[in-house]
């Protein structure tokens, strides 16, 4: 029988996201930056969500952000996750709203609009996760 | 606007409901289609549309349009990828377009084989989402709690709501949580914590079962069995695909397309009767009816458990919902098919002659609306999609 599964689930990178993955393993958060209006977005797209232009390029982002809005997990879906964990949507300096994990502080802390920064959690030799703590 | 009456809701059924059914999306989805049909008085062979959400199963097809055809065969000429008020509005466009005369629009999820295993679809396997523990509650937690920061709406307040629906889903006997359910706020409160602020009987129902609805024009509804349900309009915008993009509250910007579709509809809100929200969670009912016009942006948390009530202006989910009545994964239907059974007067209860259509009204037994016209089937509305659907009988 096969032994179940109790590492949650890595991601796997497409050929659209490989660069930003390839960034998260080497410390650095990138975002892609539309070249027609400047504009950032998340999550990666062919096609920029604010004047629809096709041309863009991988640049370093700030990682700074702010929690928008989050929830304590206390019963997780898969094997894998320790709870209680914290699930957030953070709103990027740069503009755009992403999904991800509070950490390094006590899930009875976070806070709406709390000032948070990128780290990164390096679960294999391929991939980091993009996480974020108290600033 | 007038009312147009020109498309009709002729049939509907749903399979049994339940956890662990031991039985196939696939078989599940046959048995609605079948019996739906029979409950309108129609055949297999008057069926030339087709909508439906696809999903593997069965002998290594599935259910999609193309080998649908072939299961039932005979061609399809008009086939769609979606289900409950979308799929209505959209087997109504194709029916006065002429594009097809008898649409069904059947849904199934099953926990056990195929077709949904364990929520698939709201478990993508994608890169930016599932390694963050996020699935599925903390999605929907994560927008009712900016809803609370925004707008000071409670957790009582979406105690309170749950709290009613589940209350209805306690006395149908089809329902799930039939007996069972948490039917006060402080049961509610009280569950199990999932994911902060929703309990356990805050979150839906993953279980097993079926469902589908017949539709088509006003003359073919001449002679099917029952009194046909008027489909006279809707309104229907995508934002976003949920689990794929950070949750938010960004679908209350949907508001003022959900508001032209009562227009267009020449429909007023406080003329409807019964509301059936997409109660996937407890904060469902109150950011809905927000965004469907019925109250301002952030009046939910009071608004909606004034109205929601059973002898209230607006029932809300008088079947139970998908808190305790069913989410089989697909559960968009039930919407629609709950407010064609209380027009019908054909409410499952525990009034002693329920079954007769004889109803008490006593609200400890009985979950009847009294003598409904008008009502708002609304689903998908979840954060990508916001989809309504206004219905009426003669």
């Amino acid at each position: 029988m096969e032994a179940p599964m109790l590492i949650p689930p890595y991601p796997v990178p497409s050929n659209l996201s490989q660069p930003f993955w390839d960034g998260t393993r080497r410390g650095k958060f990138l975002l892609q930056k539309c070249g027609a209006c400047g504009a950032y977005r998340w999550t990666p797209q062919w096609l920029c969500t604010k004047c629809h232009s096709l041309d863009f390029a991988w640049v370093e982002a700030s990682g700074d952000a702010k929690v928008y809005s989050f929830s304590v997990v206390h019963r997780p879906p898969l094997p894998g996750f320790k709870a209680p964990y914290v699930v957030a949507t953070v709103e990027l300096a740069e503009g755009p709203m992403m999904l991800t994990n509070i950490v390094d502080c006590d899930p009875k802390d976070v806070k709406i609009d709390m000032k948070v920064k990128v780290t990164f959690d390096k679960v294999s030799d391929e991939i980091s996760l993009y996480k974020f703590r108290p600033a | 606007m007038s009312q147009q009456r020109e498309v009709a809701i002729v049939g509907v059924h749903a399979t049994k409901q339940q956890r662990n059914s031991g039985r196939s999306a696939l078989a599940l989805i046959q048995e609605a289609t079948n019996a739906a049909l029979d409950d309108a008085g129609l055949k297999m062979k008057d069926v030339d549309g087709y909508i439906a959400f696809t999903f593997e199963g069965g002998n290594g097809s599935g259910v999609n349009e193309g080998n649908i055809a072939h299961q039932f065969g005979q061609p399809i000429a008009f086939t769609a990828q979606i289900s409950g008020a979308y799929a209505v509005q959209m087997a109504a466009g194709a029916i006065k377009q002429g594009y097809a005369d008898v649409v069904v629009i059947p849904a199934a999820g099953s926990t056990t084989l195929g077709g949904g295993k364990a929520a698939s679809y709201t478990r993508p396997e994608y890169e930016f989402t599932e390694w963050t523990g996020s699935m599925t509650p903390a999605q929907f937690a994560i927008i009712a709690r900016r809803h609370m920061h925004e707008y000071g709406t409670t957790i009582e307040q979406m105690a309170e709501v749950a709290s009613r629906i589940q209350h209805n889903g306690n006395i149908n006997p089809e329902a799930v949580l039939f007996g069972r359910a948490a039917d006060t706020p402080e049961k509610v409160l009280n569950a199990p914590m999932i994911a902060e602020p929703f309990t356990r009987a805050m979150c839906s129902l993953v279980n097993d079962g079926a469902s589908c609805i017949v539709v088509t024009s006003a003359e073919r509804a001449k002679d099917c069995r029952h009194d046909p349900i008027w489909v006279l309009g809707g309104a229907m915008e995508n934002r976003a695909t949920s689990y794929f993009e950070a949750p938010t509250l960004d679908m209350m910007n949907s508001r003022d397309k959900m508001l032209r579709g009562f227009q267009r509809a020449g429909i007023r809100h406080e003329d409807t009767d019964i509301v059936m929200c997409y109660d996937h969670f407890a904060h469902g009912p109150i950011v809905q009816m927000e965004t469907l016009g019925f109250c301002k942006p952030g009046e939910g948390g009071h608004y909606v458990p004034e109205v929601m009530g059973l002898d209230s202006k607006h029932p809300i989910c008088p079947d139970g919902g998908n808190l305790s009545y069913s989410h089989n994964m697909i559960p968009y239907n039930f919407k629609q098919i709950e407010i064609v059974r209380q027009f019908r007067n054909d409410v499952p209860d525990l009034c002693p002659e329920g079954h007769k259509g004889i109803h008490t009204y006593d609200r400890r037994i009985c979950r009847k609306v009294r003598d409904p016209k008008l009502a708002v089937g609304a689903g998908p509305m979840t954060e990508g999609r916001h989809g309504f659907v206004l219905l009426a009988k003669d």
